[in-house]
């Protein structure tokens, strides 16, 4: 048979391989002699499958791999080279695969430049098991401090994905991996490629290896700081180790341990210092990102690694400039006065045809902006407006709607900025980012309200958008009658229902019907009137029926058209509405639709709060495109929306638990249910956690209580709570858990009456004794025994504090309410000293910690500490029983002293104040 | 030139006349199986060998014909793969450690199921008796009736005692497998 035919069969054969096919075909294993030609392209089949994504099922797989190993020890390296790249990839979905390991060991030592050692210690790893690790144990020391850079990492990614299945014999490997890590010679001499008659390794160069042992290293001391740092320190030094993907991994780890540490930040932050210069520039990217992410860094650290970005800012390669600008942009949103210097720099890439680039530039740029230079930015950005795509142009309009939120002193400019790209030529979603912006503008910024609404009047002229029409006529019968010159909008809004389809006659009417209804001008009233009444010969009857409808309304004078057409004031928590709605709409359970969705449900909140909510959501999420990967140095705590949402949430669930049981039916609604709190270790006999409900006038304790030992059986479980001080709660039933199997959690409830009526916050410590009778399962007849015993066990003790009775709210003026609620409330105060705390960061992230516990929302602007020395916390919440808790904590740091915080917390409700002070300590 | 000649010599001799045959050597743990493979490879005599992980596969060369071997492990895991490795095969070897009484019936039932497999019918079984060097083994014709090797049906059965410490009877074997190698 010639050659030439055999080849083309090949090729044919490779286009369409098929899984049956090759299957078939796989009888050619057990041919004798083996034909190591023919093998080997159907082994390259198998591969071509497997890697394809195509899985063989087990017995195929199985049969398959049998067939390959009677293919073992061939004189024909690359056949054996194949062999163990196949055998590799199907050790996973085949059965027995143990049984080679004997003969792929042969491999792995065979002769020293076999140049299938690398794929046999590959596969090696993959098919051996826990039991017989120790057996290979030699053979793998050996190969990790090979010469030959291929087989030490083989030798090493092996030893990897070895450590999860045998950690203590990998473990043992330590001194080898070392020696391969620190090892800086490469194999030498010169090779013309490969060739797969001689069967040697082709020479490799590369210092990879150095990666892959650091890389295990770490896997096998992660656990141990000290034997890290010794690490770190000994390749960081200069030279020890060359290859740049190894320093970056050293990047990472001494990033880390720094965050870790406090006392190891100095050294770590030398040596990551000493990375920004090193010659390669994966490195320098690493190590300033290392830098940015710091925490509480400060600003002369931050500085170099600024200096070093720079310089990349002017580098030729877009990937370079593109890696330094999104440093530089992380860093700008919580340094940018150190980012300032670069502002030239990035100025220039304003304009780079790579829009990646382009947009961070400016995102950047509006960051590290202060008042005065935006002005000039924005004439920058105007000037180029007309050359970008849409896409790009919402990016820069969502910036400057959250620079407009940052420096409402500026929205005269910026106005002027919006309302002449809103003339520009776009399609909807630019329009709608601009126009959307603009309102933004009316909510937060009231001063600009006349002037933003002007020109949105203007714009609806001419506007071929419904949609956008349609809002900004509600948004127009919203603002337009609170204005000094009401009349004013009127025109324009009549003017859209002579001249508009009749979607947006519809909202015209609408819109107009704000302006009549409690108009107190009698003159405005009746012109609204007149308006109104020639809209009843409308074609479209949705918009005859609207102004009925508001006519109707105008003749009204009390508060029920008022609250009808200008409800402004409260509203529905949309989101959760919108889940619990699809929630109900989504239920699997046909019973749910058995009773109507119950809006009453819904937390009502008020306009201001979803306001305050709406704003701080906006002023944190720059661009929705383009969200900095971390907003600050510190991991963002929960916001107030989420927390209040999952509260509520949680709320809900429990409430609808509790009112399953007929006894606490009276106790009224849940106000608020305690996060769960682990009363046990997670790994003794029995397991109990708690949570606590707060009712009007009870207190509910649940407990979940579980029993891990096997083969028993706890019946009449109760709990023993005792309070350390039972003058203000007073026991009133306990509801025990039955019977509790192995593994089977149930539910204790115990239930104190709060002595001094509803309005009083008793805290206390309780002690917990668990009280059941154990039975032991007959083995034979699976049932309990008849006869058990009766056992006590003690579990932790909790505390029941002030930060139960305490949930979260929101607001837009914190003095505001600081104010009013210290008017009419009282005050606690108390200064706390500690030394222990480093800095104003660390203790920065312990109290938002603890009043992340308390569920006091943490006022925007306050929730990422800039300087160094003085940090000042706002925090607000509401207790249970609805008044408000408002708290003001200073904090000083001075290196001699530590950290001196003063905590001012003031109340609405009497004693609330001096709950939350003493639960600080 | 006259390497030419020489290719093309060794080509036909290969082609025509050398022969290569697998065989299949199976027992108990710790019966010998592995040393006997390395002995019969030329290799020395060594007593630590590590119990065998799965499989080890050895040419061995005589004459004309070239002898593969299977040597399979012989713990309780590996046997259910035994019958796998002895599909096809030219012969199958079975190694029995007769110094070891106590094992015997295990290994008779090993053996008596292998053998009751319908894939492996016809194909020549050699049992063989090893470590007739200690002094508590058993003769041949003990092992036959404790291994009932009576009744294994449907194929050429024969039996021998040896020992790869002190390499006796070796040659035997080979010449007893070289039989079949024209099959």
């Amino acid at each position: 048979m010639s050659y030439g035919k055999k080849d083309e069969d090949a090729d044919t054969g490779l286009v369409k391989v098929d899984r049956t096919q090759v299957f078939q075909e796989a009888r050619l294993f057990n041919s004798s002699p083996i034909q190591p030609r023919r093998c080997r392209i159907l082994l390259t089949k198998i591969a071509l499958l497997l890697y394809t994504g195509e899985k063989f099922p087990t017995n195929e797989a199985t049969t398959l791999f049998f067939g390959i190993s009677k293919l073992f020890q061939n004189k024909d390296a690359s056949l054996r080279q194949m062999v163990h790249l196949v055998i590799k990839e199907l050790a996973s979905s085949a059965e027995d695969v143990i049984m080679v390991t004997a003969t792929i060991m042969k491999d792995t030592g065979g002769g020293t430049d076999a140049i299938y050692r690398p794929n046999a210690i590959r596969a090696l790893c993959r098919i051996i098991d826990a039991t017989t690790v120790q057996s290979i144990e030699r053979v793998m020391k050996t190969a990790i401090v090979d010469k030959n850079p291929s087989v030490s990492s083989a030798a090493l990614v092996s030893s990897y994905h070895l450590l999860p299945i045998a950690k203590d014999v990998v473990r043992r490997w330590q001194s080898e991996t070392q020696e391969a890590a620190a090892s800086t010679k490469s194999s030498g001499g010169f090779s013309l490629g490969f060739s797969s008659s001689s069967g040697n390794l082709p020479v490799n160069n590369s210092t990879m290896t150095q990666y892959h042992a650091i890389g295990l290293l770490y896997q096998m001391r992660m656990h141990d700081r000290m034997a890290l740092v010794k690490m770190v320190q000994q390749f960081g030094a200069a030279g020890a180790v060359k290859n740049p993907a190894a320093i970056v991994m050293l990047v990472r780890l001494a990033a880390q341990l720094a965050e870790e540490d406090p006392q190891l930040r100095k050294p770590m932050m030398t040596l990551l210092d000493g990375w920004l210069r090193h010659k390669s520039e994966m490195v320098n990217f690493e190590a300033a990102k290392a830098i940015s992410d710091m925490r509480d860094v400060t600003d002369e650290e931050a500085t170099q690694a600024v200096h070093v970005l720079q310089l990349f800012l002017t580098s030729p390669r877009a990937v370079t400039k593109f890696a330094a600008l999104r440093i530089l942009h992380n860093i700008a949103s919580f340094k940018p006065q150190v980012v300032n210097v670069c502002n030239p720099d990035i100025e220039v890439l304003i304009s780079n045809s790579n829009r990646s680039i382009a947009t961070y530039a400016i995102t950047t740029l509006l960051k590290t902006g202060n008042e005065a230079s935006v002005d000039r930015l924005m004439k920058q950005i105007s000037g180029f407006m007309s050359e970008i795509t849409d896409e790009f142009k919402i990016t820069i309009v969502e910036a400057i709607r959250t620079l407009c939120l940052k420096f409402p002193s500026k929205q005269a400019g910026m106005l002027q900025f919006l309302s002449g790209i809103l003339r520009d030529e776009g399609g909807y979603e630019f329009k709608r980012a601009v126009v959307e912006s603009m309102f933004d503008l009316i909510k937060f910024v009231p001063e600009s309200r006349e002037d933003a609404l002007a020109h949105l009047c203007e714009f609806i002229e001419d506007c071929e958008f419904t949609k956008l029409a349609v809002r900004i006529l509600h948004l127009l019968g919203l603002e337009g009658p609170k204005t000094s010159q009401p009349t004013k909008y009127i025109r324009y809004i009549y003017n859209r229902v002579v001249l508009e389809n009749s979607v947006v006659r519809a909202a015209a009417v609408t819109a107009l019907a704000k302006f009549g209804v409690g108009q107190k001008d009698p003159e405005v009233k009746r012109s609204v009137e007149v308006l109104l009444r020639r809209c009843l010969d409308d074609v479209d009857d949705e918009v005859r029926d609207r102004t009925a409808l508001s006519l109707r309304l105008m003749k009204e004078e009390d508060d029920m058209a008022t609250k009808f057409i200008n409800n402004a004031d409260n509203m529905f928590a949309l989101n959760y509405f919108e889940h619990q709605l699809v929630m109900y709409v989504t239920s699997d359970d046909k019973s749910t639709f058995n009773a109507p969705f119950d809006i009453a449900k819904i937390p009502v909140v008020t306009r201001e709060q979803a306001d305050a909510e709406d704003r701080t959501k906006k002023l944190t999420a720059t661009t929705p495109s383009l969200k900095p990967p971390k907003v600050g140095p510190t991991k963002a705590a929960q916001t107030g929306a989420e927390s209040a949402a999952s509260a509520s949430a949680a709320a809900q669930k429990f409430t609808s638990e509790l009112m399953q049981i007929p006894e606490m039916k009276e106790f009224g609604n849940v106000l608020k249910s305690s996060p769960i709190v682990e009363l046990t270790e997670a790994e003794t006999e029995y397991v109990v956690s708690v949570v606590k409900h707060i009712f009007k006038e009870h207190v509910v304790l649940q407990y979940e209580v579980k029993n891990t030992l096997p083969a028993t059986v706890l019946e009449n479980v109760s709990v023993v709570a005792t309070p350390s001080d039972d003058e203000e709660l007073e026991e009133v039933f306990i509801i025990q858990a039955e019977k509790l199997d192995t593994d089977v959690p149930g539910k204790v409830y115990v239930a104190f009456r709060k002595v001094n009526g509803e309005g009083s916050l008793p805290i206390s410590t309780f002690s917990n004794v668990l009280k059941f009778t154990s039975k032991e399962i007959d083995p034979t007849t699976n049932e309990p025994e008849e006869q058990g015993y009766d056992d006590e066990y003690e579990v932790a003790e909790f505390e029941l504090a002030g930060s139960d009775y305490v949930v979260p709210t929101f607001a837009s003026n914190f003095a505001h309410i600081w104010e009013q609620v210290g008017a009419s409330g009282d005050e606690a105060e108390e200064t706390l000293q500690l030394g222990g705390v480093k800095s104003i960061a660390g203790m920065f992230s312990l109290f938002t910690t603890f009043f992340g516990s308390f569920r006091l929302t943490i006022m925007f602007g306050t929730d990422v500490p800039v300087s160094q020395t003085t940090h000042t916390l706002k925090l607000l919440g509401k207790t249970v029983n609805g008044g408000r808790v408002v708290a003001n904590v200073r904090m000083a740091y001075s290196a001699k002293t530590g950290v001196t915080t003063k905590i001012t917390v003031r109340s609405e409700e009497e004693g609330v104040a001096a709950l939350v002070v003493a639960s600080v300590e | 030139m006259a390497g030419l000649v020489k290719k093309v010599y060794d080509w036909l001799l290969r082609t025509f006349w050398a022969t290569e045959m697998d065989v299949t050597m199976i027992g108990l743990q710790n019966a010998g199986k592995t040393s006997l493979l390395r002995v019969l490879s030329g290799g020395e005599f060594t007593i630590d060998s590590i119990p065998t992980i799965g499989f080890n596969m050895k040419r061995v060369q005589r004459g004309h014909v070239t002898l593969k071997c299977w040597d399979l492990g012989g713990q309780p895991r590996f046997r259910p793969m035994w019958e796998r490795y002895c599909r096809g095969v030219n012969a199958i070897v079975f190694i029995v450690d007769i110094a070891d009484v106590a094992l015997l019936p295990m290994a008779r039932e090993e053996l008596h199921s292998l053998m009751s497999h319908p894939n492996l019918d016809g194909i020549p079984l050699l049992v063989l008796g090893n470590k007739s060097d200690l002094p508590e083994k058993i003769s041949v014709d003990e092992l036959i009736d404790a291994m009932d090797l009576k009744s294994v049906a449907h194929r050429e059965v024969s039996c021998y005692g040896i020992s790869a410490k002190e390499e006796t009877n070796l040659d035997a074997v080979l010449n007893w497998l070289m039989k079949f190698a024209n099959k």
